[in-house]
């Protein structure tokens, strides 16, 4: 089955490109690295993914974030619905 | 879901598409360009083109990031992609363009050691995990995709990898814009400005629109009840006859943009003084190349490429598609030699390609077909 394409995380050609496509995906963040301006974010399917975090700081988890190519492009102020972020170690 | 439901309500789609009725003047045709693949894939995905009045025609823009790759940009690729000791690592779609002599995949199949990546962060990983192979980035996209690229670069620099090259490939919004505008085969009544473009340049730099042609302009959002408010306020102005850029998607896009993207993108990239646009031919200052600070990280330096200019195959008719001067059907090999499995041209490829999401709806004709 075609996965729609706003949940559809994975660059596969049979599938169509997200990043190709210039969309951006709303991601809620789970964990913060400040030090390597990383955060481990998750998607509304609750599929997990390393954002890149510079042009957004302060990120905090629980935020909404709006990412494209791996990188955080815009702050969002709902959050797609996942796992809690202290579920998560 | 939260925040994509309320944009996707039907009653209120509904509501909008009586209100746009009423906005628009009887024997009037009205022609409005979304300039972005995203929104071409949302009005055919949602059917949108249904809710509106028979005299507003929506045309699709040059905003497809990969649609808009001239065939010698994959050919270079390619032969980057064949030199001894390089992994070559590109987007998904990226490797099914077609080049004069096959595609990415073609090349990967024929021994390339090719990989597909989800990210420019993916690029460099596999470039710290093999540091004895040079690792080649194919940058493409708009300014939603450079800060991406910009930042690996920079990461690259701190991290100290010195085996991470990019081929950069980004272009802007703007100058393919003015070029429609200026082109005599097309008159617009107005366009539906890109998302998530602005996201990164803020919505100001398209004031050119309204100021120099007179037209207005509207950023919008990707959910259905984002692109219709979008058509709406679009003939709003008109019906007022005012042309101004509107902001939409104010829950995303700040006026004045991402400042800090904006600043890393100067830092590591510069203007080309032209770059070569699939059906639009070259636009001045429309293309970004990695900047003299970077150049180490520049694999266009590192690595001889042809370089040469090749026309799109004869059949083809993304050029027309791009410019908005025809439909994808009524292109000679839309769905017949020209399909999503295998493409003749780039907007064949692209889920966000404007001849993809045509045939992957149905739209196979002027008029829908019914089954």
């Amino acid at each position: 089955m075609r996965p729609t394409a706003d949940l559809a995380l994975a660059c596969e050609p049979e599938h169509g490109c997200i990043t190709c496509g210039d969309e951006a995906v709303a991601l809620r963040v789970l964990r913060v690295d400040d030090e390597r301006g990383l955060a481990l974010c998750e998607d509304a399917a609750g599929e997990r993914t390393t954002i890149e975090i510079a042009l957004i700081d302060p990120v905090e988890p629980g935020d909404g974030l709006l990412a494209h190519a791996g990188t955080a492009i815009a702050a969002i102020e709902s959050a797609p619905v996942g796992v809690e972020p202290e579920a998560v170690t | 879901m939260r925040y994509v439901d309320e944009f996707r309500n039907p009653e209120l789609g509904r509501v909008l598409a009586g209100e746009i009725v009423n906005l628009v003047e009887p024997g009037r045709h009205y022609k409005l360009m979304e300039v972005c693949g995203g929104h071409t894939h949302s009005i055919y995905k949602f059917g949108i083109d249904d809710l509106l009045p028979e005299n507003v025609e929506l045309v699709h823009g040059p905003g497809c990031p990969v649609c808009v790759i001239p065939m010698g940009r994959v050919d270079d690729g390619i032969a980057m992609a064949h030199q001894p000791n390089v992994i070559f690592t590109c987007f998904g779609d990226m490797m099914r363009i077609p080049g004069s002599d096959g595609s990415l995949l073609d090349a990967k199949a024929n021994g390339a050691d090719i990989r597909m990546v989800y990210s420019p962060l993916d690029a460099l990983r596999i470039a710290k995990q093999n540091p004895d192979r040079d690792v080649v980035f194919f940058a493409i996209g708009f300014e939603t995709t450079a800060p991406s690229t910009a930042l690996t670069l920079k990461r690259a620099r701190v991290e100290g990898v010195t085996n991470f090259f990019c081929m950069c490939n980004h272009v802007t919004i703007v100058p393919p814009l003015r070029a429609l505008l200026d082109s005599p085969d097309l008159r617009l009544d107005g366009f539906i400005g890109p998302g998530h473009v602005s996201t990164v340049v803020g919505a100001r730099p398209f004031e050119f629109i309204p100021a120099d042609y007179e037209k207005p302009i509207v950023v919008a959002g990707f959910e259905p009840l984002d692109v219709l408010q979008a058509v709406h306020m679009i003939l709003g102005q008109l019906a007022e006859d005012r042309c101004e850029v509107e902001n939409q998607y104010t829950r995303v896009v700040p006026y004045e943009g991402n400042l800090r993207a904006l600043e890393v993108l100067s830092e590591v990239f510069e203007l080309r003084p032209h770059f070569e646009w699939r059906g639009l031919g070259f636009i001045s200052q429309s293309g970004l190349r990695i900047s003299e600070a970077y150049a180490d990280f520049d694999a266009e330096r590192r690595y001889e490429v042809p370089g040469v200019r090749v026309a799109d195959p004869k059949a083809c008719q993304c050029g027309e598609v791009l410019k908005g001067v025809i439909k994808p059907f009524e292109c000679k090999v839309f769905g017949t030699a020209c399909t999503p499995e295998r493409p003749i041209g780039t907007c064949m490829v692209s889920s966000e390609g404007a001849c993809a999401a045509y045939y992957n709806y149905g739209r196979f004709a002027r008029e829908r077909e019914v089954v």
